[in-house]
């Protein structure tokens, strides 16, 4: 019989399939034909993953579906896909997400070449199929894989736009940090692996959580990193609002479901792990809290929608990290689930509104949008309203309210972690709503020519009011699933197989008064010119209107007056110009993301660049010290000694011995003079000589 | 067993079929290339068919013949896993080579000879266990390697070819001195490495031997300091040369390493493993230091190369079963994918006439095919899981875990850095925008062949691992030494 897990297997298939198919183009696919494949391929997983949830809900939820085993030498390794809850849950929302980003694609990118077509939804397939092959892995491998083809396919979208350098520059930015980061994890489930001698995930977790103490916190805090930097987390965040150069669908899945998402998912994943080390879990917690306060507080001060939707993700995965930190994956896994739906409906409303702008996706752009794109417009209403928590009556309210009743009940830590958690909430609805108060203002007076037909515009990008289908359908549906989607928290947190935490009254009440503080807060920063300059980063130039006027009489001047009488009275106008200086340095920097691309910039990209440029030479070409170090000693070492045998001694000797023969030569000469007188009297002593030496023979 | 002569045949056909390559010209149009493959496609159905026979154990085949017995002379071969793997490697690239060379016309009957020469001489390496005959085809090899350079080569190719001549043959003579004082210090004069083995060597005869011996495969590895000589006679070589080059000939000192100095010295290469390790840590963080730094394409593929044969030599110097199995992954994979990257590189400088990456860009859109299978090997120069690259470089990193945490965390800090000059190469070449490559033809069928086969073959062992794991399995477990580091 076969088994009903074989489903798992039909879940990533589908958009691995497509992205094979349109990867390798083997029939010369159509426009068309294309986009079918793509639809269809986004849609089927999330089809396999129903009945997947209806034997989840109905009998045991828990399989594995063996895929193949490796034998190392001792070791087995064993591959395989996971059904439980975690994975039923995540992957649902991953599927469903996927599909209507995907289809909402089908419309967004329908200006695109044919070629660029094939490749972008090739690719989106790969992503998505990546992310749900992460999330029902079974084993490390498997996880990993999926993990790693995800920073992968997240170079090659971020980077889909290939001529333009910044794009490309963001798509290697977001690649090389989360391989940074990934190198952690790497190493941690390697240790984990040698610790548990298995990879398979319900064999090594409970396995992880009985090592020594050592042992426990290095990998524990290794995977902590791993997470942080695929999350975006301080301070890894900088790729994330840089990765914003890539299309508004990639955008919209690797914010909500994808990449960024994964990283929380693991850490919920491995929570035995880190959980049953406290201190780590502290790290996790505060790690979580400040990364989610930091990157409200960027957010309020983008001026670039997608830059702002960056900010805003880093921080709500902040939350989720802070959950695991608390101890409550399960309440991080519910948030996942809901952050999943506002945030991909954010993106994709947003991007629908400012497409084709020639604002680009900054604030501005959004100018006008309730009579340009009414759907779109209310979709975002619908998804600001949820990121912000508005009570009772969003999705976003039930999953942060969790978060801030477990923080609660946490003890003294846990609630000073609260009061950060509640005044981040309050900065959350000051930036999810200052961009549906900028797009109530009055929209630019070129576009509104330009709707109007106004010659002069005319060639301005011209879209209808209302979209088609495949752009209507998935904003509706997943402004519902925002709204809506409260019910199912509870739910959820009970599903996963934990109690929903129950708040005191006092604490919800006033993190239900939070939102509606920070929503004053966006119209003040909208509508009120000196407020909307200052958090601009700019000194208001211009004449001070009504509105102004009441501003300053009634928040600024008691502001003011507390801030003297709390000094003391000693502030004088000096110090007030230095405050105000003060001022918009830290708006700046809040808004460059505390700078820490400058930093990064100065602490590691230079410093490598500069070993590099030292290992090659300023010009190109290859100096290789180590390399030519070896050449040169051999050269240096042959020239010594030939120049020292370049002076044979053997030589030498037989010169000398020559010299030597020459003088002799020389002397001999000196006999022959030429005079036969001379040769007479040598012939005579010769004879002479010779008849000495016969008489002297005769001796004996 | 017995008296086949499969893997004489391996060695054979190739060298004959070099000679009668020579000659082909005068047969027909392309009748040389024709013959090469035909010579090297034989010699890879009958390793093949050597694989479904049944062994003695670990090994496949074992061929014995005398020489001169006097002498103590004969010639052993014998193949196990790991020889078997690099044979396919071998035969393999053969072919690739071969078929990249396709245009060629200029000595065609030499350069196929010289080629399929090349891959005689290196199955040689691969199968013999008689060190002398070993240390034979081991200084074999350069010649026709020399020839490939000097003959075929881009820009100042004799200068190159004489650098790779002298590096190697000098250091050559490191391994033959050590093979004479094996062959002649026994009680009867042999050769025979299984004999060898068996003998007792003083610890410190040992150690001085075992340098020989590593000089050799050191420079052939290369691990820096010695590589000098790689850059440049890749960067020289012709495309079938460069294939050759980062396919065979770096694999015959990854594979004198890993099979030799713990069979022979094993005490020996648990002292001196250490310094391997210190030696492999360096090089594979300052290889792909240089490799982000490099203009010239091939350049940068060839100190990628230093970089991932030094993460060899550390698998192999941990002496522990994973770093030894990743070691043995990553050589093949890498001859894989090295060799692709290089025909990518080749098909781009004959349409463009450049390999500067300042001038190259815009592959994307001019010829997607390209920037597809430029795709491929990218993920595979920086070890993307499912490429066998990644197992192999995993698998050092589990092992080196074992060994020391230390040489872990270089080996990360090096996969880190390979994104950086992964992405860089992508960026420059496929990225972006370039007027030289506005008019480019795309990739023909004939170049698409080895691409897919190449592709094919880094995916199916990085998906399908047990295939070459379960293949290396005997080799590795001979080669386990208790490695100690300080």
């Amino acid at each position: 019989m076969l088994s009903p897990y074989l489903l798992l297997l039909l879940v990533p298939a589908p958009p691995l399939a497509v992205f094979l198919i349109l990867g390798l183009d083997p029939f010369f696919l159509r426009r068309k034909a294309v986009q079918a494949l793509a639809l269809l391929g986004g849609i089927a997983p999330f089809f396999a993953m129903l009945p997947l949830l209806g034997l989840c809900l109905g009998t045991e939820c828990y399989g594995v579906m063996p895929i193949f085993t490796l034998v190392f030498g001792q070791s087995e390794v064993a591959l395989a896909l996971l059904l439980d809850p975690m994975s039923t849950l995540v992957g649902l929302t991953v599927a469903a997400v996927g599909a209507l980003v995907i289809t909402y694609a089908i419309d967004y990118m329908s200006d695109a070449r044919i070629a660029d077509l094939r490749r972008f939804f090739a690719l989106m397939n790969l992503f998505l199929a990546a992310m749900l092959t992460m999330v029902l892995a079974g084993d490390t491998i498997t996880f990993f894989f999926g993990w790693e083809l995800m920073g992968l396919c997240s170079f090659f979208l971020i980077a889909y736009n290939t001529s333009l350098p910044q794009a490309v520059a963001a798509g290697r930015k977001a690649f090389i940090i989360t391989r940074f980061a990934d190198a952690f994890l790497l190493a941690g489930l390697l240790l984990l692996f040698l610790e548990a001698n298995s990879v398979r995930l319900d064999v090594l977790i409970p396995a992880g959580t009985m090592m020594t103490e050592e042992r426990h916190v290095v990998i524990a805090l290794l995977l902590l990193a791993g997470a942080l930097g695929k999350s975006a987390q301080v301070p890894f965040h900088t790729w994330l609002p840089s990765a914003m150069a890539g299309p508004t669908p990639v955008s919209a899945l690797l914010h909500s479901a994808t990449m960024v998402a994964a990283g929380a998912f693991m850490l919920a994943r491995f929570s035995p792990i880190v959980m049953s080390e406290p201190a780590v879990q502290t790290i996790a917690a505060i790690f979580g809290a400040g990364t989610a306060a930091f990157g409200a507080l960027s957010a309020i001060f983008q001026t670039d929608v997608k830059r702002l939707l960056a900010y805003s993700s880093i921080s709500q995965i902040g939350f989720m990290v802070l959950a695991i930190g608390l101890g409550a994956p399960e309440v991080a896994i519910a948030h996942f689930v809901v952050h999943a739906m506002f945030k991909s409906l954010l993106f994709l409303a947003a991007g629908d509104i400012t497409h084709g702008s020639d604002l680009g996706t900054s604030l501005q752009a959004m100018r006008g949008a309730l009579r340009r794109r009414p759907i779109s417009f209310l979709a975002y209403v619908a998804g600001a309203a949820s990121l912000a928590g508005l009570p009772i009556v969003t999705a976003g309210w039930w999953s942060k309210e969790a978060i801030l009743a477990t923080a609660w009940e946490g003890g003294a830590f846990g609630i000073a972690i609260w009061v950060l958690a509640l005044l981040t909430a309050t900065c959350t609805a000051i930036y999810a709503f200052r961009p549906v108060f900028e797009a109530l203002q009055p929209e630019p007076a070129h576009i509104s020519h330009a709707r109007r037909g106004h010659p002069v515009a005319l060639d301005l990008h011209y879209r209808p009011r209302w979209g088609s289908g495949f752009i209507t359908l998935p904003l509706v549906l997943l402004a519902a699933g925002s709204l809506l989607g409260g019910i199912i928290v509870g739910p959820i947190i009970r599903f996963l197989g934990a109690e929903a935490p129950h708040p005191a009254h006092l604490p919800e009440l006033v993190a239900a008064v939070a939102p509606f503080v920070g929503m004053a807060g966006a119209a003040a920063i909208t509508f009120v010119p000196a407020l909307a300059a200052a958090v601009a980063g700019a000194r208001d130039m211009r004449r001070p209107t009504r509105l102004d006027r009441k501003f300053q009489r009634w928040v600024i001047e008691p502001y003011v007056r507390l801030v003297r009488f709390l000094a003391g009275n000693r502030i004088g106008a000096r110090a007030e110009a230095e405050l105000e200086l003060r001022h918009v340095q830290i708006v700046r920097w809040l808004s460059r993301g505390a700078r820490m691309d400058g930093i990064y910039q100065a602490l590691f990209v230079r410093p490598f660049v500069n070993i590099v440029r030292w290992l090659n030479g300023h010009r190109g070409g290859t100096v290789d010290p180590v390399g030519t170090f070896p050449v040169s000693l051999a050269l240096q070492g042959t020239q010594a000694l030939v120049e020292r045998l370049a002076h044979d001694r053997f030589d030498r000797f037989w010169m000398r011995l020559a010299n030597r023969l020459v003088r002799l030569w020389v002397l001999v000469c000196a006999i022959q003079t030429g005079r036969s007188r001379d040769y007479a009297l040598g012939a005579a002593l010769g004879t002479a000589a010779l008849l000495v030496i016969a008489w002297g023979t005769t001796w004996n | 067993m017995g008296y086949d002569m499969e893997l004489t045949a391996l060695i054979l056909l190739p060298f004959f079929g070099g000679i009668a390559a020579l000659f082909a010209g005068r047969w027909g149009r392309d009748a040389e290339r024709w013959v090469a493959i035909a010579a090297l496609g034989l010699a890879l159905l009958i390793l093949i068919s050597s694989f479904f026979s049944d062994g003695d154990g670990r090994w496949i085949a074992i061929e014995r013949y005398d020489w001169a017995p006097s002498l103590g002379l004969q010639v052993i071969l014998a193949m196990d896993g790991l020889s078997g793997a690099l044979l396919v490697v071998s035969l393999a690239l053969g072919i690739v080579s071969v078929i990249v060379s396709w245009k060629i016309t200029e000595y065609s009957g030499l350069l196929n000879a010289a080629l399929l020469w090349t891959v005689a001489a290196s199955n040689g390496v691969f199968l013999s266990f008689d060190l002398l005959v070993f240390a034979f085809f081991w200084e074999l090899m350069l010649v026709p390697s020399f020839l490939l350079i000097s003959v075929w080569g881009h820009g100042d190719r004799e200068a190159a070819a004489l650098k790779f001549l002298v590096f190697n043959a000098v250091a050559g003579l490191g391994l033959l001195a050590a093979v004479f004082y094996l062959g002649a210090t026994g009680e009867t004069v042999t050769f025979d490495a299984f004999e060898v083995a068996e003998r007792q060597i003083p610890h410190g005869v040992q150690v001085l031997l075992l340098l020989g011996f590593a000089a050799a495969f050191l420079v052939k590895l290369p691990v820096p300091p010695l590589h000098a000589w790689l850059p440049d006679a890749h960067t020289q070589a012709p495309t079938a040369g460069s294939i050759l080059l980062a396919g065979l000939l770096l694999k015959t000192g990854a594979y004198g390493l890993f099979r030799f100095p713990p069979m022979l010295f094993p005490e020996g290469f648990a002292t001196l493993a250490p310094f391997g390790l210190a030696l492999g840590a360096f090089g594979s963080i300052y290889g792909a230091l240089l490799a982000c730094g490099q203009t010239d394409a091939k350049r940068l593929v060839a100190y990628t190369s230093v970089a991932h044969m030094s993460i060899v030599l550390m698998g192999i110097c941990g002496g522990v079963y994973f770093s030894l199995m990743g070691a043995g992954v990553e050589m093949v994979a890498h001859a894989f994918s090295a060799s692709a990257l290089f025909l990518l590189i080749g098909a781009l400088y004959d349409r463009t006439g450049t390999r500067d990456l300042r001038e190259l860009g815009g592959l994307q859109q001019n010829a997607p095919r390209f920037a597809a299978a430029f795709a491929v090997f990218f993920s595979a120069a920086l070890a993307m899981p499912g490429t066998a690259n990644f197992l192999g470089e995993a698998l050092v990193i589990t092992g080196m875990f074992q060994v020391n945490w230390i040489f872990a965390s270089i080996t990360l800090i090096s996969l880190v850095i390979s994104v950086v000059y992964a992405t860089r190469l992508f960026k420059r070449v496929v990225f972006g925008k370039s007027r030289r490559t506005e008019a480019l033809e795309d990739l023909t069928l004939r170049e698409m062949g080895p691409i897919v086969l190449l592709a094919v073959a880094t995916l199916l062992f990085g998906m399908l691992p047990q295939l070459l794991m379960g293949a290396l399995e005997g080799a590795v477990e001979a080669a386990l030494v208790p490695v100690t580091v300080p």
